[in-house]
Order: structure tokens, then sequence, then C-alpha cells
């Protein structure tokens, strides 16, 4: 069905515009110009079927892209000096994805930098010497589970950002970006990853975080960033990551979520957007469709059931509208610039419409709500056989992502094993 | 690469050349060795950062340092570490908050989409007018003349009429109206915002959170004429331009959870004379957000009455099959699990 190529999927303005609907005709215009040249001829006379036969992944141009950037970023990059430990963390893994060599001394070199981000009494920051940050560290860590060893995650002071995270936990089950910072989803997340990798979950960190989290779904199903606020694509990843790790993705309205993400897939553009009435944009790709795998699960469907949304619509839209092939790396939509933050959730969405990521039924633990079965839980994650589902050349296939992290299972599991291996961790909280 | 918005704000002489920085050592900044993914800063960005290190290291509490933390922000304005030294300064030094204020409101102008400078912002109000004071003595109409709230009022149209869906302005918006209690203008707002766009969906949201006065929704039992009045707007509101899906989205979501009854007592008779309605029809039988709030409307039903609950459901499963061919075939694998997921 989605093959087919049709002005019908267009969205309806009832011929009633609005603000909205003028911005969506314009990215649908743009969109279909593209869409058009792909409808293969021979099926004109059928109302025209796209041929998805010929789409490649500039796996060339993305990497150098990216390499550029590790090699170094233009004075504009100011912008995001309390965001170095991301640069790092799309490139990596953006390479990583695309099975780029990362080799020994880009290796070293990254664990270097991230070194200068650690906070003498415990978190990562935004670059040296500021405050740690939540998403700072999560960003940290992500990247040296990308490159580490059990050499290298010695790095981490998991014992330090314990402490420190519980100095950023809230009453309500939230957590503070930074000291004196904002409160959202985003903190529980970030702090949940760290915890579950660095085998420092403990019944206090994860306190009422379930509860907090199903108190940010909108009556429409999707998630916001705090009680009240919109359902937004990036919150909605971030909650039902953090449940799934807690093992409480039951908290949630399930069918109401899946209705919202679903909606999130544009008819005719085939990505997604981030909120109701939104235009589509390349990241989401990563924030909600990324997020279907985590929803097959929470409701328990199986592998035959497939997916909820459609896989191939989605590889299309990054395939043939979000790459860049002039500048290499991936972008928002047609006519915008790629950048390293799109360039990553571009290639995770595709990663995650290519592969069915789930856990055999078979292993499926039940004992899903207790901290210590976190790691078990999280390994039952993998590329699932015959889940696979490649638009256009084979050779566009990417490495699967782990839907909770969003990184490879190979270094996952290295870092889990390290960190599970080691003794328990004795903090006094008080 | 290249980011938008990162030119330098900055014409004075460097400050290694100003009497007044003289005795402060500058901190450069450590990347350790071969660092990946390195900045090539301005000589101008560095500088100011190295020195603002130096203050920090010291924790330095003068006008001097205020002043540079404003030009980081400038040139920076999610650097989150300064905005955290700036506000302690700003406390410290007794800085005149409606100053501050009028610099916050110039940066936002510059970085609409930026974390840390609606943060600042809460801290600012609150210390010009303290929310208890303020809604312990006065009504709403009384503080709505209050130049603070009027200031900040017309500082969220001007933001929201930028751009009619940032996300930071609206959620700042429901911290001003539930800190102040000011909730019947807000209700004018959104409507006001509504006729503006019909398919602006954050201004739907923020109608839930309006008619809930931001609380639970877990814990709060609406009156059922309220919730009747809200079907009748969002029923002439769809009018506009049936296939909206915000609209949709908000009534549904609202009776679930907290009227189901009122699905197929209320709703329903409203929606099917309008899909009756040879104006409407058309666009009704067309749209896939009729359909699927009909799947919700006779799931309801069938939970409700059970003597005809076997053919409302093979009603909403019809409707489904017909959402995944016809109506809505993008979403077909959503259609089919929606089917299958129907239940009394």
């Amino acid at each position: 069905m989605s093959h087919l190529f049709s002005y019908d999927f267009r969205y309806d303005d009832n011929v009633y515009e609005t603000e909205t609907s003028l911005k969506q005709e314009e990215v649908e215009e743009s969109i279909g110009r593209i869409y058009y040249k792909l409808v293969d001829p021979h099926t004109i006379v059928n109302g025209g079927e796209i041929d998805d036969s010929g789409h490649r992944l500039l796996r060339i141009k993305h990497e150098q892209f990216v390499r550029d950037a590790l090699h170094g970023l233009s004075s504009g990059f100011a912008v995001l000096d309390a965001s170095q430990p991301w640069l790092a963390f799309w490139s990596l893994n953006s390479l990583d994805i695309m099975g780029c060599d990362i080799d020994p001394q880009l290796r070293q070199r990254a664990v270097n930098t991230m070194k200068q981000f650690q906070a003498e009494n415990g978190g990562f920051c935004g670059g040296s010497r500021q405050l740690p940050h939540m998403a700072g560290s999560f960003a940290s860590i992500m990247t040296l589970v990308l490159v580490g060893d059990d050499e290298t995650y010695k790095v981490i002071d998991r014992e330090a950002m314990y402490r420190w995270m519980m100095t950023m936990k809230q009453p309500d089950g939230s957590f503070s970006m930074h000291t004196g910072g904002e409160v959202d989803v985003r903190g529980i997340y970030c702090a949940m990853v760290i915890a579950s990798l660095l085998n420092i979950m403990t019944p206090e960190l994860i306190a009422s975080s379930a509860d907090f989290i199903s108190r940010c779904q909108t009556c429409e199903g999707g998630i916001g960033p705090y009680p009240g606020v919109e359902a937004h694509g990036g919150y909605t990843m971030c909650g039902l990551a953090a449940l799934e790790i807690l093992g409480k993705t039951d908290v949630l309205n399930l069918g109401r979520l899946a209705r919202w993400m679903s909606s999130r897939q544009l008819a005719f553009e085939g990505g997604f957007s981030g909120r109701t009435n939104k235009l589509v944009d390349g990241c989401y790709s990563h924030w909600v469709g990324g997020a279907f795998a985590l929803l097959q699960k929470a409701l328990k469907r199986s592998q035959s059931d497939g997916y909820l949304y459609d896989r191939a619509a989605l590889q299309r839209y990054v395939l043939a509208c979000c790459q860049d092939g002039r500048m290499g790396g991936l972008r928002d939509k047609p006519g915008k610039s790629s950048d390293l933050y799109h360039t990553l959730y571009c290639l995770s969405g595709l990663s995650l419409s290519q592969h069915y990521m789930g856990v055999n039924p078979k292993e499926l633990i039940s004992d899903n709500t207790s901290v210590y079965s976190v790691p078990a839980r999280m390994m039952q994650w993998d590329a699932m056989p015959m889940g696979t589902e490649i638009l256009g050349l084979r050779s566009n296939m990417v490495k699967p992502v782990h839907p909770v992290y969003g990184v490879s299972l190979v270094p996952l599991a290295k870092c889990i094993k390290y960190f599970y291996s080691l003794p328990p961790l004795v903090v006094s909280l008080v | 690469m290249r980011v938008e918005g990162s030119e330098d704000v900055c014409e004075a002489a460097p400050l290694s050349q100003q009497e007044e920085w003289r005795d402060v050592t500058p901190i450069p900044q450590d990347d350790g060795k071969h660092p990946i993914c390195p900045i090539a800063y301005t000589d101008d960005y560095r500088e100011m950062m190295d020195y603002l290190r130096a203050v920090m290291a010291k924790e330095e509490i003068s006008e001097r340092a205020l002043e540079l933390t404003g030009r980081v922000i400038q040139a920076n304005p999610g650097h989150y570490t300064v905005w955290v030294y700036r506000k302690r300064l700003v406390e410290e030094l007794n800085a005149d908050i409606a100053g501050e204020l009028n610099w916050v409101s110039s940066i936002s102008a510059m970085y609409p989409k930026n974390y840390q400078l609606w943060h600042h912002r809460e801290a600012l109000i609150v210390r010009l007018l303290d929310p208890k004071q303020a809604t312990e003595g006065q009504s709403e109409t009384e503080l709505l003349r209050h130049p603070v709230i009027r200031r900040e009022l017309q500082f969220l149209d001007n933001a929201i009429n930028e751009d009619s869906k940032n996300f930071h302005a609206w959620s700042y918006r429901q911290w001003l109206v539930s800190t102040y209690n000011i909730w019947e203008q807000e209700l004018i707002f959104v409507n006001t915002m509504i006729n503006e766009d019909v398919r602006n969906n954050s201004a739907w949201n923020q109608r839930y959170f309006v008619i809930l006065q931001g609380r639970n929704p877990a814990q709060v039992e609406l009156d059922s004429e309220l919730v009747s009045g809200e079907i009748v707007y969002t029923v002439e509101n769809i009018k506009f331009a049936p296939n909206n899906e915000s609209p949709w989205s908000y009534i549904i979501g609202l009776l679930l959870r907290h009227a189901p009854g009122k699905l197929y007592t209320d709703l329903l008779p409203k929606i099917q004379t309008l899909a009756n309605n040879k104006d409407y029809s058309l666009a009704m039988t067309t749209t896939q957000f009729y359909w699927s709030a009909l799947v919700d409307i006779y799931e309801q039903q069938a939970r409700e009455l059970p003597e005809q609950g076997k053919a409302l459901l093979e009603k909403a499963q019809s409707i489904c099959h017909n959402l995944a061919i016809e109506h809505d075939p993008m979403h077909g694998k959503y259609w089919e699990f929606r089917s299958t997921s129907l239940s009394v």
C-alpha cells in the first residue's frame, strides 16, 4: 500500500486555510516533487507506484561529514559550547551505526575528551569546568560506552555519579537537569539509563519516577515534559524508554499512546512529526519511529503482528528526503541543512525501522520491576531473525540499535557486563 | 559547518587590555590532549570564557562579573552554568530586577527556543511579585492590572505571535497562569488562539490545562455542564475543518478520562447530525478522525450497554477495517491493532 504514489494522501484542509495548513502544504509540495520523480512510469496507468529499488544511503558522504566534525568545528558552534558531550555522542554514534571504523586513536581521543567533562563531585558537564548536567552525563557516558573497554569504564566515578544524581532527585520522582535547572522527563530518562548501565539503580533513585512519567501522559496519549504540557515526540521516547527500564510501561494508557504515536506518521510524507498538527522532521524517525519497538513489547505484541507503523514509508522519507547529497549528513526536511543531531537521529530511526528489535518470548523475564532484573531484561533486546526490512539497496542496512539506549548492542553488552561484575555500590545516602 | 545566530556582539576592547580586569588571571579551557569535536572559538568568545572561568573559580560577586555573564549568554544562551552564576549574581548584588527582565526579554527575541532564559525569567517574576501575597489579597481582575502580570502576558503574546506553537512559551504560560491563578483570562486567550488557527494543537492542549485548572486529572471530577459545554465548543470548531486532528484528539481524550458516558449520549448525536448535514457530510465522512472517533465511541457504548455490546463492537470493527483499507491506509497496521484491541 505504501508504494502507491497519490496526491490523495496529502493533507485535506477542507478548503479552510490556516497557518498550520499553509505550512503543511508547503512541505508536502517539496516532498511531492521528490517522490514524484521516483514514480515508475510503467505504473502510471494504475495511478503510479513509487520505485524504491534505487534508494541509496550515502555512507561515504555522511562519514566524511561526521569525520570533519570530529576533527574540528567552526566558531559558530560556540552556541553548543555547553553541549560538547553531545557533539561527541552524535558523531561517534553516527559512525558506529553506519559501521564505520572507530580506530584506537580516535577511541583514545574520545576517552580523553570525556575525562575533561567529569565533575569532581560527580556527573559530567557540558564542557570542562562547567556544572554537571543530566543530559551531559548521558551523552558522556554513552560516548564512553561506544568507545570503551574495561580500562576506560574506570574513568567513570560511579559512586560520585550516584551521589550527584541523588542530589538532582525531586520528591515527585523527577530529576533536575542540573543544580537550579529545569525539571522534566528527560532527566528521568538520563538517570535511568545511567543507573541501569553503571549498576547503581537503587530503590531510592527510582522512587516515584514511574508515577511522574504517567502523570506526563496527556489526554491525547503522548507524553509531555511535565504534567500539563503538550505531548511531544522527544519526551514520549524518554518516558517510554525510562518505563521500560523500570519495568513499568503498564502505568501508561497504552491504547491512547499507540493512537497518538501512530498518528505522528504523516500519510503523504511517511516521516514523523513530533506533535499533533506539526510538520514532519527527520529526527522524529528516532524519537517516535524508534519508540514503536518499545510500544510493541509494552503491548505484548509478537513479531508476527508487526510494528504499528509503516516501516517502508519511514525509510523512504529518511533516504529520499533527509540526505544532504552535497554536504553529507542528514537533515530535518528538504531545504534544511544537515547537522550532527539530525544525522544521528535519522540514522538511528532508519536502523530501528530496518530491524525488528524485540525480546524472544521464550526468554521474557517476568519479574520485571525488580532492580536486580534490569541488566538481564535490557540484554534480552535483540534484532529478531527474519525481522529485517530494507528499503532500496541491500547495502543500506545499518547496525541494529537498542531501542532503550539508542546504541548498538555489542558495546552495550560489554559495558553492562563490566559494571554488573563489580561489587554492589555502598553509599551512605544521608 | 555553521550554526545560525552566533554573530559576535562585542565591540569593546579585549579584556586583557582593560584596566578593570588587570587583577584577574584568565583560566584557559582545558580540553585535554587532541580533543574530538573541538570548537574553533573566536578570540573574543575564548577570552570571555577564560575570564569568566577565573571569576567563577573564586566565586566573585561583582558588577563586572554580571556584565561578563551577560556578554557570554548573548553569544551562547545555552550556557546553563553561566545562567546559574548570573542568577546568583543578580540576587547577591541586589541588581535591578526590572532591568534584568528587560535584558532577558531581549535575549528571548534572539533565541526563542532556549530553555534557560525561561527558567531565569520565572525566578525573576517570583521576586518581583510574591505569588502567595499576590493571590491571597487580590482578585484576578486586580491581578491582571498589576504591571508585572500585564507585562508578562504581553511578552508571551509577542512570543506566541512570533511562533504560535513555541513549546517553551506555552509551558511558561502554564507556570504563570497557575502560579498567579489567572485562569479566566487564559480561557479567553485560548479561544483567541483557536480562532486564529483552529489547528494549533498547543492551544487545544492549553484548553485542557485551563479546564482542569492545572490539577491532577486523576483527582478531578469535572462538572457535567462544563463537559457538555466543551463538547458544543469542540463540535463548533470541527465544523470549520473536520479533517483537523486537534479538536478530535482533545474531545475524545477529555471524555475518555472524565466523562466516558457522554461519548455516546452527547458527542455521538452531534457528530452524526453533522455527518448527515449536506454542508458537512463530505468533509466528515472522508476524514479518518470522524471514523476514528466512532470507534472510540462505540467501544465505550458497548461497555455501558452490554445488551447491544456485540453489535456495537462489530460496527467498530468494520469501521477499523474501512479505515485500514480506505480512509487511512498509511496507518493500516494501527487500525488492524485497534480492531483486535476492542474490548468491553
